[in-house]
């Protein structure tokens, strides 16, 4: 029972066993919580929002996916949908919204505008995408995005946060020397 | 382009003979004219346009950028509610200033609707309006280090 340097098995594998008893469990629990309630936080900058008011909708019905409609405060969305053009003036505030969420929290940039500029590219207001201000989750195209492409790239961050396993870093106890 | 009707030819004859000299009427077509002046006469050419010809607000005031001249331009669009019959008309007002020393005399003394206007102008082109009462940014982000946008060597920083 006893390996080079004196360490136990056991106590070796201890951190395997926390990871399989503890860790992949709750792992799994608190992705299938986050996925199913994603909760978008109502900001507009520019006419991709409609598109984003339509998927909320009746007709496409973005909650039957497990996607809240976007409304109420900060502190309990996750999920920042940048729509559209984001100008050098906003950014500083987009970047304020996504700061104030609480962890974890997704971003999805839909949209041409968002993602590279789109139209204004090469305007002196507007940003050539978000990424250089935010961590994109996923990216939708389009201009703008149909609602069946805006529910196939939140589907993509579903699949994206059913995957995520940050819970077995945590829980790792230090080896022993 | 149609040709002015008798309207805008009093108006035209009207504006020269009072100024004389201290402008010069571009054209005349039916329903637009343009006239421009130095920025020394801008102040007086104003009232003399609100107050006997009855241009009573401002539509826009713009500014074009002529690197090869070395020239901005400033345009300021007058309409009038005033009368029935000029209500359909806009003049031009144009000023154009050296591009290296572009201030000329606000005209928010005359039409108080230029303040938003002039503001924008000083901003985006860096034109400095002599009287104005907040000259400050209206438009551009709080932030910005760079020189007017819309000056022609303005060069777009990109990602």
């Amino acid at each position: 029972m006893v390996k080079d340097g004196g360490v136990n098995v056991l106590v070796g594998k201890l951190n395997e066993i926390l990871v399989k008893a503890v860790a992949e469990p709750l792992q799994y629990v608190a992705n299938w919580g986050r996925l199913y309630s994603l909760w978008p936080a109502h900001l507009e900058t520019a006419c991709c929002s409609v598109e984003f008011g339509a998927a909320s909708g009746s007709r496409f019905d973005l909650e039957r996916f497990g996607i809240l409609e976007a409304f109420g405060s900060l502190r309990q969305c996750d999920l920042l949908v940048v729509q559209g053009s984001v100008t050098r003036k906003m950014a500083p505030r987009v970047r304020l919204i996504y700061d104030q969420m609480p962890e974890p929290k997704y971003v999805v940039a839909m949209g041409a505008c968002s993602i590279t500029g789109g139209l204004y590219f090469d305007s002196y207001n507007v940003l050539p995408g978000i990424d250089n201000i935010l961590p994109v989750d996923v990216h939708v195209p389009g201009c703008p995005p149909r609602p069946e492409a805006l529910i196939q790239g939140l589907i993509l961050l579903q699949d994206k946060i059913r995957s995520q396993s940050e819970l077995a870093a945590k829980i790792k106890i230090p080896q022993v020397p | 382009m149609s040709s002015p009707t008798p309207r805008e030819q009093g108006l035209a004859e009207q504006i020269t003979n009072a100024l004389g000299d201290k402008v010069a009427l571009d054209y005349t077509n039916t329903r637009r004219l343009r006239v421009s002046t130095s920025r020394e006469h801008m102040v007086e050419v104003g009232k003399f346009m609100k107050s006997d010809l009855g241009f009573d607000h401002v539509a826009s005031v713009s500014g074009i950028d002529y690197p090869k001249d070395q020239i901005i331009e400033v345009v300021y669009h007058l309409g009038g509610y005033g009368k029935t019959e000029m209500r359909e008309l806009l003049l031009a007002l144009a000023c154009r200033l050296p591009r290296d020393d572009s201030k000329m005399p606000s005209l928010y003394g005359v039409w108080k609707s230029v303040e938003f206007h002039e503001r924008e102008t000083f901003e985006m082109l860096g034109v400095t309006f002599e009287g104005h009462p907040q000259l400050e940014r209206l438009l551009l982000p709080e932030d910005w280090n760079d020189i007017p946008p819309l000056r022609k060597e303005f060069k777009n920083p990109g990602r």
